[in-house]
């Protein structure tokens, strides 16, 4: 058939000079840091990263599968205790941790999140969020691992190698950037690919999807297993960033609301949902919680929930404002 | 070799009997009709054959294969597709990526995949539909899409309930010119159907459920003589003659 449109396979020059745009983003994301320069502002843009980041790998499960995980925060925690004790016991070096991390995760969901695969909407909703806080209860109790005291990782010569800066946060950020980029590619790739396809399918109706083919249960486990593999992921960054770990720092649920937030506040199951939330939640959260002093007030939560009942009034997120016709007829005149 | 073969096929709903011992074989290449009143039980076959249900009682074999109770997905990988009576159009996806979904079942290749759903539009008769949303699409694009993406998983055999109910006249034809193609393809029907003018040239054979029990199965013209199908139509048409009435 030669009508064939080769859509997809785009010629990487002419993907470049036609999303010249994406290109510009990122480059004032690299310059970024060097234009806000104050300690704060970074810590905050790296939050902001580190949560786009967890955004795009709740997406995958939530967002394109529609199955709306509630305890992702469990998963974060165990990224992070896998790669400090790791280092902690055995020597191991945080970035073979962090993949560690994933991996372990990726077990321990299959095996109690697998079972919750047979709940719909809410019920599965629930069954995750009350996994994800007997997760942080067994941490939270079990010596072994520092208890509710948690971990302190040793100092180490600041280095890529090591995974710890002390001077400046920068290298950090930096990280967190290249990452994001990973996920985005990923997820691009998987957006146009079978999986992508199957996870819409079965967001829309299972029992369509199961008529065509789909092996509906293997799906949403593959996209569960690859959504906390990243969570995990993250984790062992926010591990060595902060260079120390316990259950209620890392495992809140406010930790599991926010990562889903992020994603449905931008958009659930769109590649930039997250990186449109992150920053508005995260700037929101981190200042407030700067300038009220302490978190303690509790305004952190009333912003989440206040966003949450907007979402009731826009379900697409704000990138379905970019979605109308109007919007991609500008988009292709600005492209050219 | 029949190309389907079911025996003794039974389905309980805690009490009530939808389908009662039934027994069917379907030759390669042939359309069969399967007719009865609203409730006898047509869709619940379906549903038992392609494993959306596990039967009672009874056993499916395809191709010589015994596929009973086997998950839905691997019926439809065993090659056995199926629409829904009520229509189950992925509504936030295009026509095209709604076909594009079937075609996955036998390909991994993403361009492999649209180019057999443009095929398939084309075959159906939605070519200028496809970028648009399943949700936008009318009662009868939805039909047309979903024996559109059934096919795209490549069946062998294809269960169609109901495909042209709420159809208009005009519609109603251009779907019997579907089925058509569809069997000059090479794909054997299994059609479920009310409109008895549009099923009766269209079949070499019909089979009659009432009240989940076949009464009859035979060629259209002596089904139509049939004096229990008559008397099961019958009563029905009666039933509608009274609530028109009464509704008046
Ligand atoms: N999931 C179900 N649970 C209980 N009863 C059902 C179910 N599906 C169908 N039935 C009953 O089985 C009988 C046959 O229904 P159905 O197969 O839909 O008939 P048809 O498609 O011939 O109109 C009806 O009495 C219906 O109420
Ligand atoms: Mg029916």
């Amino acid at each position: 058939m030669g009508r064939l449109k080769p859509l997809m396979v785009r010629q990487p020059r002419i993907f470049w000079r036609k999303n010249y745009i994406f290109a510009l983003a990122f480059a004032l994301l690299l310059a970024l840091p060097f234009i806000f320069t104050a300690h704060f502002q970074h810590h905050v843009m790296i939050k902001v990263l580190m949560f786009t980041f967890l955004g795009c790998a709740w997406n995958i499960i939530g967002g394109y599968t529609g199955q709306v995980a509630l305890g992702h925060a469990a998963f974060f925690g165990i990224g992070a205790y896998t790669s400090s004790l790791c280092y902690i016991w055995f020597g191991l070096n945080p970035w073979f941790g962090m993949f560690l991390g994933g991996i372990l995760a990726v077990a321990v969901s299959a095996v109690i999140n697998y079972p919750c695969f047979r709940l719909h909407g809410r019920y599965f909703a629930i069954a995750t969020l009350a996994l994800g806080m007997i997760i942080r209860l067994l941490f939270t109790n079990w010596r072994l691992v520092g208890g509710a005291l948690g971990v302190r990782l040793p100092l180490l010569p600041e280095s890529l190698w090591n995974f710890q800066f002390h001077t400046t946060k920068l290298p950090y950020y930096y990280i967190a950037l290249v990452l994001c980029a990973l996920i985005f590619a990923i997820l691009y790739k998987i957006e146009r690919s079978k999986l992508g396809f199957y996870l819409r399918a079965i967001k829309e109706s299972e029992e369509a999807a199961r008529s065509l083919g789909i092996d509906v249960a293997k799906y949403k486990l593959v996209a569960m297993s690859i959504s906390v593999f990243f969570t995990a992921m993250a984790g062992t960054l926010y591990a060595q960033y902060i260079l120390y770990i316990d259950p209620i720092s890392l495992m809140p649920l406010m930790t599991s609301i926010l990562i889903c937030v992020v994603p449905v506040l931008g958009g659930a199951g769109t590649l930039w949902g997250p990186a449109l939330g992150a920053p508005i939640l995260l700037i929101a959260i981190e200042y407030s919680r700067a300038w009220l002093g302490g978190g303690g007030r509790g305004i952190d939560y009333m912003i989440v929930g206040a966003i949450m009942v907007a979402i009731i009034f826009r379900p697409g997120g704000l990138t379905s404002f970019f979605q109308g016709p109007r919007f991609r007829q500008w988009w292709r005149r600005i492209r050219g | 070799m029949k190309l389907l073969e079911v025996k003794g096929l039974t389905k309980k709903f805690a009490g009530l009997v939808a389908n009662d011992s039934l027994d069917l074989e379907i030759d390669q290449g042939e359309i069969v009709g399967l007719i009865g009143p609203n409730g006898s039980g047509k869709t619940t076959f379906f549903n038992c054959i392609c494993g959306v249900y596990p039967v009672t009682k009874g056993s499916v074999r395809f191709e010589g294969r015994e596929i009973t109770n086997f998950p839905a997905h691997k019926i439809c990988k065993g090659g056995i597709a199926r629409t829904f009576q009520l229509v189950n159009t992925l509504m936030n996806m295009t026509a095209l990526e709604n076909v594009m979904v079937g075609a996955f079942c036998r390909t991994t290749n993403t361009n492999r995949a649209r180019e057999i759903a443009e095929e398939l539009l084309e075959f159906s008769g939605l070519p200028e539909k496809k970028d648009i949303l399943g949700s936008d699409l009318t009662i009868a694009d939805k039909k047309r899409l979903e024996v559109a993406r059934a096919l795209a998983t490549k069946p062998r055999l294809l269960l169609l309930d109901e495909a042209m109910a709420g159809l208009n006249p005009t519609e109603q034809k251009e779907a019997v010119e579907l089925i058509r193609r569809i069997q000059r393809e090479g794909i054997t029907l299994l059609v479920v159907e009310h409109v008895m003018q549009v099923i009766m040239p269209l079949c070499e054979r019909l089979v009659v459920l009432d009240a989940g029990k076949k009464i009859a199965a035979d060629v259209p013209e002596r089904i139509a003589n049939d004096e229990r199908v008559i008397k099961a139509y019958l009563g029905e048409r009666y039933y509608a003659k009274r609530a028109t009435l009464r509704s008046e």
